[in-house]
This record gives C-alpha cells, structure tokens and sequence, in this order.
C-alpha cells in the first residue's frame, strides 16, 4: 500500500506491504539505516525512535500505524556538525562501546529527558510527586528497555546525567 | 482505509468503533492493538486482515462515571500518568513495570487482557479491582467480569467478531489503598514468576476488607478467598503475621518450569503477598 510518513521534519511516500514495520521501512524503505535492529522482538530498544516525541520500539510498529504522526530517527536529533546535547555527551564520555545500541540508547535518553521535564515518576522514584534527582537507579529504572551487550553502561548514565545537567543550565 | 492490494493482505485502520465492527462482522480480522504481545515482525502473525485499533479515540483513556472505565487502547504510560484513587495504586505500580517505557508507551490493557498470559502484570491488578470487561460485536455490547473473561491460559470468552472496549471498575471496589509486587529472575524485561496485587480497607485500625489476586502461579491469575478471609477483621499491626502459606497455595495449582519450581513459586507468592498487604497499608 501507499503511505506518507513524517520523517525528521519531511513527508517521505513509501509503497510497502502492510506488514512491513516501521523499523524495516526506515532501512530498507528510506535509507535511513542509524536506526538499528537488535532483536525485532521489543527486547534490545536498539531499534527505538520517538512518535510524537514519545519513544517506541520500531520492531513492534508497523508503517502504517505511523502515519499522521511525526517519526524522529536518530538522523534527525543531530548531525556531525550540529550535535545534539546527547550525541555530544555521548562522545564526551565514551557512551559506547560498538556503537550498534547507541542511536537507540540516544533516542530513549532524549525523549527520557522530555519525561523527566513533565514530572513523570518512574518505579524506582521514592517520592511521586518528585522532584527526581537523575541517581544512576533512576536512569537505569528508565532506560531498562535499551540494553547494550558490550556493557558500556557506566559511561552511558555519566554522558545522560551531564547532558541532563546541560539542559538544567540552559 | 483499507487496502487490498494484489499480494496484500488488508490493512484497516478506522476512526470509530462503529467502523471496527462493521468490519468484524464482514470477516475475521486479526485484531492489532500496540502489537507488543503480537510482534509484527514476527510476519506471519499478521498474515489475513488486519483492524488496528489505535487510531479509536473512544477507546483510550479513563473516565469516571458509575465507576470507572478504562478504554481497552489505553497505553500503561497512559494509566501510570492517569490521577487515579489510591485503590488504583496496584494498577499504576504495575503499569510502570511492563517492559521497558518503550513497550510502555506502545501496550495497552486491552492487549494484556486479550492475550491472556497467566504472567500478564495487568490482571492481578484488575482482579483485585473486581474489573468487569466490555466486549462490542455485531450481536451488541456485554460486560463480562474479569474472572469470567479469562479461561485458561492464552484463552478469553471473547468471540472473533467481539472487540474489548474497556475495563469497568465497580464504585465499591475503588475504596482502599492497594499496592502491587513482582517477581521475576531479573529485575528488567523478563516473565514474571509470581506477582501479587493486594487492596485494603482499613477501619479504626481494623482490616474491613481485603481483596488479594495472585499471577503467574496457575493457568490464569487468581483471588485468594481465604487468605482474604484471614485478613478480614484483622487489627492492622496483625495483618502481616495471618498471610499463611497454606491460604496462598489452596487457590494456585503454580506450575515446574524454567523460571520456577512449583514450591518456589508458593514461597515466593506467600512472601509477595506479605510485601503487597504491607504495601498496602503504608
Ligand atoms: C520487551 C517486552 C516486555 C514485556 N514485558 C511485559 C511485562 O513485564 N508484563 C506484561 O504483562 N507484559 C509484558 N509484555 C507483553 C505486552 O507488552 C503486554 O501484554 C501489552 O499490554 C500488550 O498490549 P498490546 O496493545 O501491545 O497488544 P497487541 O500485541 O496489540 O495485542 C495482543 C493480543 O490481544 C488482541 N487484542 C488487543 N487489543 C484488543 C482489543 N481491544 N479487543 C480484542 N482483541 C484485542 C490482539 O489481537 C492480540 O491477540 C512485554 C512485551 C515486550 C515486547
Ligand atoms: S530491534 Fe526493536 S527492540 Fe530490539
Ligand atoms: S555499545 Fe555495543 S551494544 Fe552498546
């Protein structure tokens, strides 16, 4: 079927089968191939993106059901001459170590960040009302459907809590 | 809009539960919700007719009326966020708990209902909220409770031309405080091996009701009819010391499999049962 998808700002037409999800159509489709797939089961986040600004995992949502609200892929949070806060924490602080799991983990860091701004608790938060000051037990609470199988965890939270900081200064 | 191209198979995504149905009663349609229990990629799920729900706006978010309603397309980030009666705290705690925010934001209740996992986090929860469900065909629109809905494991009373509009929450069960625990072998992204939701009422000190629902410990979650009685009546100080193994395994018949031993399971329900009652009433 035809489609139309907002794509980091720009109406992209795509010819799919209605199967096809949203992480295939972004590779094999658009050639917009930052975003990564892992596991296509919902498992690694590898593959998120944000709808709306809210993150999702590519592998669960089909094309279809992206259309009329506006996709960002990793592409579209930055680029090598305009990075964006977390890119550039990322490269900072050594926030990978293969790199395979880092457009995901970039994506869920920025729309993490947008969550913690609204005042949204999560599990590990002692108090719902917040605030919630960003523990390494909190950003490991809400960055647990992004996993990294090279370990590089440690750098990821200290490149999430300064970038978290950059903001807090703006 | 719906598509039916060469090759294809259809794909429909109506604006209206009217719309929906209508289809249904035309031919079976695979039913696509936040498609987190159905993975998409997984192709041949998928395979036949397709009815997205998602894009139903009366199927989404919590209304209160005479009780209080909980459309089917409502995602857990939306019932997390929701300001919700203490009662509804079990729900809340356990919403934040399936997956990662990314399965958060994408599955709904209605999902975790229809797909019927004896490990789905939602029905403990609901159980204990004496959730009726509301299913809308073609032949019209009936409310099943819960208990009734779920038959066996991965199995509901829901026919193929029957959407799940919403979960209702009876007035009388929305008193109380309530409080969720789960268990699994990590603490992420992983099958539950047990999960306990307790709601308690408190009067004068005195326990007046107690409403406790086991998961994961039998072919579908169940209430703990006499491990509640023990509670009922209970001075509050009492209340952790009269959760008994024995009351807790008379309603599971809990299953050896790889996460857990049968008589884990037991151990480790009891002990969940403590913590959520505790819970309960901090
Ligand atoms: C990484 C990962 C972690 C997970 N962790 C947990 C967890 O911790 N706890 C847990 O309980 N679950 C977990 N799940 C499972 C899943 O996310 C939940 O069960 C979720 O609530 C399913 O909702 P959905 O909208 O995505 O369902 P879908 O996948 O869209 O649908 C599930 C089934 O229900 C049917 N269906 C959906 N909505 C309706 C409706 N309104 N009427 C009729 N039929 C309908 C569909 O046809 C399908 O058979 C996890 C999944 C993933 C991928
Ligand atoms: S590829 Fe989508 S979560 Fe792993
Ligand atoms: S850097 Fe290799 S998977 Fe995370």
């Amino acid at each position: 079927m035809q489609i139309s998808l907002d794509i980091n700002g720009s109406l992209r037409d795509v010819y799919l089968d209605p199967r096809t999800t949203l992480l295939d159509a972004l590779r094999s489709h658009l050639g917009l191939t930052g975003t990564k797939k892992g596991c296509d089961h919902g498992q690694c986040g590898a593959c998120t993106v944000l709808l709306d600004g809210r993150r999702v995992n590519a592998c669960l949502t089909l094309a279809c059901m992206a259309q009329g609200a506006k996709v960002t892929t990793i592409e579209g949070l930055g680029s090598s001459d305009a990075l964006s806060p977390l890119q550039a924490q990322f490269l900072n602080h050594d926030g990978f170590q293969c790199g395979f799991c880092t457009p995901g983990q970039i994506c869920s860091a920025t729309a993490m960040l947008e969550e913690l701004a609204a005042g949204w608790p999560s599990h590990a938060s002692t108090d719902l009302e917040g605030p919630f000051p960003l523990s390494h037990a909190e950003i490991a609470e809400r960055m647990s459907g992004n996993l990294c199988r090279c370990a590089a965890y440690s750098n990821i939270v200290d490149a999430i809590q300064n970038a978290a900081k950059d903001g807090d200064a703006k | 809009m719906t598509d039916t191209g060469e090759d294809m198979r259809s794909y429909a995504r109506p604006q209206t539960l009217d719309e929906a149905i209508g289809l249904l009663a035309q031919g079976q349609h695979r039913i696509l919700a936040g498609g987190t229990d159905l993975y998409p990629s997984a192709g041949m799920q998928l395979d036949g007719d397709v009815l997205d729900l998602t894009a139903i706006p009366a199927l989404s978010g919590v209304t209160h009326g005479a009780g209080l309603r909980i459309g089917a397309c409502t995602t857990w980030t939306a019932i997390a966020e929701a300001d919700l009666p203490p009662a509804l705290r079990c729900l809340q705690q356990a919403a934040r708990q399936v997956g990662g925010r990314q399965v958060q934001n994408a599955g709904t209740i209605g999902g975790n209902l229809c797909n019927a996992s004896p490990a789905a986090d939602g029905v403990p929860p609901l159980l204990a909220l004496d959730a009726v469900v509301e299913l809308s065909g073609p032949g019209g629109t009936r409310q099943v409770p819960l208990t009734h809905f779920l038959t066996g494991p991965r199995q509901t009373l829901r026919a193929t031309d029957e959407v799940l509009t919403a979960v209702i929450l009876p007035d009388a069960a929305l008193y109380g405080q309530s409080s969720f625990e789960k268990l699994g072998a990590r603490a992420y992204l992983v099958i539950s091996i047990a999960m306990v939701a307790a709601r308690i009422q408190v009067t004068n000190g005195q326990i007046t009701k107690a409403a406790i629902a086991v998961g994961a410990c039998s072919g579908v979650a169940q209430r703990l009819p006499a491990a509640e009685a023990a509670l009922t009546g209970a001075p509050v100080a009492e209340a952790a010391a009269r959760v008994r193994a024995a009351d807790v395994a008379t309603a599971l018949s809990p299953i050896d499999d790889v996460r857990a031993s049968a008589s884990y399971r037991i151990v480790a329900a009891t002990e969940l049962v403590r913590r959520a009652v505790t819970g309960a009433l901090a």
